[in-house]
């Protein structure tokens, strides 16, 4: 929906003022007690209820002077707008408290504010979320920011002699080291020279991987590793990238982000790699191979050390049009999740998933029909949101 | 390709604490004091040396007869065009404009050109055909901080001291009269614009430097170019991001920048008139009498 | 072309009707492109201008070559900010194509990369690279200032921390550099007919306040002059500022409507003393 902005009134009738610097310290304050947001009322955050925020605050006369909205004065150019006070969200460079009692957290700086004060101030246009004493702003929407445990989705971008260097949608590369792999041939070997001349017999440019957060750097990069049966290259599916946590719509962290889901239609099973950073990788699931002659001698290093033969593979499987299909329709669902904001997670894509079989049965092409774009996409997200 | 050698983390704090607590420059000048401006002119009309402490330059005039361009028939040409070569400073490259060239190039394009310094209608000797086209090349020769006011002054002080050959139109005949068959001719000039740059140190700003030379120049937050004449015109003003400054103290900058023009065009001035009063033996009859200089003592 | 501008006295009304101090009409929109991290639509009068930001993301090995930089390379402790500007050939009258090292251009996002990387806390993403996209799709004047308030927008789209918004606009004078007369109005926010006949300068501030991040004047103007659009130009910045602000909150509380975003605890919920 476009935003009309109403031209502003005209907010002075007064002579043309010319002089800036009457009084070097004051300068404005006969700009802006002229100008519609007038500014004359103490501000600072009021206690009682309606809106809390002062936009624009020069003088912090009293703490906590009980201060009644500047925003009423504004016409409000929606009217749904008005059941959501304004102080809702925050937006950059607006106060949020002078009280030295808090913590200043994600999305806040430090401003001077008069007398020598310290105000926390939103660096970021979003919601304001408190943990004990600290205060910090969420974004509306931002990168993804890793966070230790995390399950990610992301591809290979360049080889360094010892490491890969992964995108996984964040701010910065994450850094996949070699030694934080499952090497062929068993989880206990040690790492020789020869495997830091063959890394890209491991993992080349371009591969996408599914890894875990197991450190981050000072400066917020990420360390991936990749030392579980659950984590490695990715194969047999279709990758799509959405937002990923730090806002909007998107993937959320949740309890489960790896499942398998039994599909309709003679698909079979198909994974579901739903990572935290807002990649997705929707796949064939493949069960691992286990030769005949390995299964007299079970345990679990012996597995491994099978399993971990194909691990590497850049090989696909072969997969029948019918589980394409729904591999696409899932694809369709996560993007319909998506384009109408709703969050993506286990729950949500097994929902959408049956609701969108069910759409397809009615449909005219039958069965075969995927296409979940558009209205139909927006018919799915409100049957979701129904239920 | 060589990177700009920065400043070291220690030297940049101990010229910023230097500056912020002691109000000290590291070479002891005043805040709005310039390092000692020279202009010298060469043999030839046209030439000027600008040397600003250590930051020189060499701006070089000259004209030519061309056709103008086809949608403005009545002007002359007049372009500015700007050399940073390895010769200022390792890290600029020949062919590759940097950001600094750039935005040196439309500063002085600024300041003199768009600001109709020079009378670029006098330029035009046939409508439509035949008009001057003048050029200002300039050459960093070495970089100290301040191109920006160096290269300006010595655009200026270029083509103030250019002559160009005098021409005459009879019977649709045109005519350029050699240095020897008629005296060459000063340029059209309609004012003398002058840069003053201001640097700013601090979180917001709230130093004021003039004329910060390179090392100064590499820890500034932010900077304005103020460009006026003697009359108290603006031509330019450019203060291209950076760290936001008080109003207020920009309209201060502005008024001690038009003190420092003011003195800038007495010196181009003083400057002008002594190599005019150099260049004149006499007039003709002096040059033509056969005599040597004599040498006394 | 001289273009008329002595009714003015008469009616104090400009040539589109407004008065000295009224802007024009500013239309914005956030979130336009779905794709990228943040992205605006900015209309100031018919003025119109698009801005998709990427990142801030670390460049691969291969990187091209970026213009720009206000705030260090790429290996800096501090995100570079590269602008790039594309001006549509049918974007003015004239339909004059501008090539890739148009100087004019150049410095165009040089001026919008140093003004945003003075407000963006560039300091929290090393090693990354902030792309700013701009696309001009209409010029009426005040080009510079709805580039920076559509790249303000965008980034604020993206999230990046920032200390404030970066808010700009244009002030002009009615006279001109030859009359000295004293009666001269300062304006507000100028048209491209204003702009070739008057002359002018484009301030952009830091917020509410009367920091000036980027200040040029471009016209021959009587120093005595320049108070007078300064502080008409400031003024209009926080008018700028207001609806920039107008236009993310209304996205905000709308996305929290939708349910895109879990409402969190609102500051009326929290007892801050």
């Amino acid at each position: 929906m476009p935003i009309t902005i109403l031209p502003p009134k005209a907010f002075r009738d007064q002579p043309p003022r010319h002089s800036l610097n009457h009084d070097s310290d004051d300068v404005m304050s006969d700009a802006t007690s002229d100008s519609e947001d007038s500014d004359s009322q103490p501000g600072g955050v009021s206690l009682d209820g309606g809106a809390t925020i002062h936009p624009r605050k020069r003088h912090r006369s009293g703490a906590g002077a009980a201060a009644s909205s500047t925003f009423t004065k504004r016409p409000k150019t929606n009217a749904a707008i008005n059941s959501i006070p304004r102080s809702a969200i925050v937006t950059p460079g607006e106060r949020i408290t002078t009280d030295p009692q808090w913590m200043r957290g994600h999305g806040t700086y430090l401003s001077s504010a008069s007398l020598g004060e310290q105000a926390i101030t939103s660096s970021l246009a979003g919601i304001v979320t408190r943990t004990n004493k600290l205060l910090s702003v969420r974004p509306l929407r931002a990168r993804y920011t890793p966070e230790v445990g995390d399950l990610v989705v992301g591809r290979i971008v360049e080889v360094q002699a010892k490491r890969w260097r992964v995108d996984v949608g964040s701010t910065q590369l994450a850094a996949l080291p070699l030694s934080a792999i499952n090497l062929p041939g068993g989880i206990l070997r040690k790492r020789t020279e020869t495997d830091e001349l063959q890394i890209r017999t491991f993992f080349a440019e371009g591969d996408l991987v599914v890894a875990e957060v197991q450190q981050l750097f000072q400066d917020g990069g990420a360390v991936l590793h990749t030392r579980s049966l659950k984590y490695g290259k990715l194969r047999n599916g279709v990758f799509m990238a959405v937002s990923g946590t730090g806002g909007g719509g998107g993937v959320v962290r949740s309890r489960r982000q790896v499942w398998t889901l039994e599909s309709a239609n003679n698909g079979g099973p198909i994974d579901v790699i739903l990572g935290v950073n807002g990649y997705v990788w929707i796949s064939k699931h493949v069960e691992p191979v286990v030769p005949e002659e390995a299964k007299g001698q079970t345990g679990i290093t012996n597995l491994e050390e099978v399993v971990s033969a194909t691990m590497y593979s850049s090989q696909n499987d072969r997969i029948e049009p019918e589980t394409m299909r729904e591999i696409a329709r899932i694809r369709g669902v996560v993007t319909a999740l998506v384009e109408n904001g709703l969050r993506v997670d286990e729950d949500m894509v097994t929902k959408g998933y049956n609701e969108a079989v069910e759409l397809a049965l009615v449909s005219a092409d039958g069965p075969e029909d995927v296409y979940l774009g558009g209205e139909r996409g927006e018919q799915l997200a409100a049957a979701l949101t129904a239920v | 390709m060589p990177r700009e050698a920065e400043p070291s983390a220690n030297e940049k704090a101990f010229l910023l604490k230097a500056l912020q607590d002691e109000q000290i420059r590291l070479d002891g000048r005043e805040f709005d004091q310039y390092r000692p401006l020279e202009l010298t002119f060469g043999d030839e009309y046209g030439v000027a040396n600008v040397s600003l402490g250590k930051t020189k330059i060499l701006a070089k005039a000259s004209a030519e007869v061309t056709v103008p361009f086809a949608d403005r028939p009545l002007d002359g040409i007049f372009t500015i065009a700007t050399e940073l070569s390895p010769m200022a400073a390792p890290h600029f490259e020949v062919n590759r404009p940097t950001e600094t060239e750039v935005l040196l190039s439309r500063l002085l394009e600024k300041t003199v050109r768009r600001s109709g310094a020079l009378d670029t209608e006098s330029l035009c000797l046939v409508a439509g055909q035949k008009c001057w086209s003048v050029r200002v090349d300039v050459h960093v020769l070495s970089h100290d901080g301040n191109l920006t006011d160096a290269a300006c002054f010595a655009v200026v002080a270029a083509l103030r001291h250019f002559r160009k050959p005098d021409t005459s139109m009879e019977n649709g005949v045109l005519t350029v009269y050699t240095p020897a068959e008629r005296e060459p001719v000063p340029l059209g000039w309609l004012h003398s614009p002058f840069c003053v740059t201001w640097s700013f140190f601090g979180e917001e700003g709230e130093t004021a430097l003039l004329d910060a030379d390179w090392m100064e120049e590499q820890v500034r937050v932010a900077s304005v170019t103020i460009s006026l004449n003697r009359h108290g015109e603006i031509c330019q003003i450019a203060k291209l991001g950076g760290v936001p400054v008080e109003a207020v103290a920009l309209l201060q900058c502005t008024s001690v920048a038009l003190t420092k023009v003011k003195e800038f065009s007495t010196y181009l001035d003083d400057k002008l008139a002594e190599d005019a009063k150099r260049r004149d033996k006499g007039g003709f009859m002096a040059e033509l009498r056969a005599e040597n200089d004599r040498i006394v003592g | 072309m001289p273009l008329d501008t002595s009714a003015y006295s008469l009616a104090l009304l400009r040539v589109d009707g407004r008065r000295w101090n009224e802007l024009r009409r500013i239309h914005a929109q956030i979130r336009t492109q779905a794709a990228a991290d943040g992205s605006s639509y900015l209309e100031m009068g018919h003025t119109k201008v698009m801005c998709v930001v990427n990142g801030p993301s670390e460049p691969g090995p291969r990187r091209g070559a970026t213009s720009g930089g206000g705030g260090g390379g790429g290996q800096s402790k501090n995100a570079e900010v590269a602008v790039n500007i594309v001006i549509a050939g049918f974007s003015s009258v004239d339909r004059k194509r501008r090539g890739r090292g148009d100087k004019h251009i150049l410095e165009l996002q040089s001026t919008i990369s140093q003004a945003l990387a003075a407000s963006l806390h560039t300091h929290l993403f090393p090693h990354s690279t902030i792309n700013i996209s701009l696309h001009v799709l209409s010029q009426d004047g005040s080009l510079l200032a709805a580039l920076i308030n559509a790249a303000t927008l965008a980034c604020v789209d993206a999230g990046i921390p920032m200390t404030d918004y970066v808010a700009a606009c244009t002030a002009g004078s009615t006279s001109t550099y030859a009359a000295n007369d004293e009666g001269a109005d300062p304006l507000l926010d100028m048209n491209h007919q204003e702009e070739q006949e008057l002359p002018g300068l484009t301030v952009a501030t830091l917020g509410d306040s009367d920091r000036v991040a980027v200040l040029v004047c471009e016209s021959r103007v009587q120093v005595s002059r320049l108070e007078g659009m300064l502080a008409v130009g400031v003024d209009g910045c926080k008018q700028v500022r207001e609806i920039l602000d107008r236009v993310v909150r209304e996205k905000g509380i709308k996305m929290i409507q939708e349910g895109t975003v879990e409402r969190g605890v609102g500051l009326n919920d929290m007892e801050l003393d």
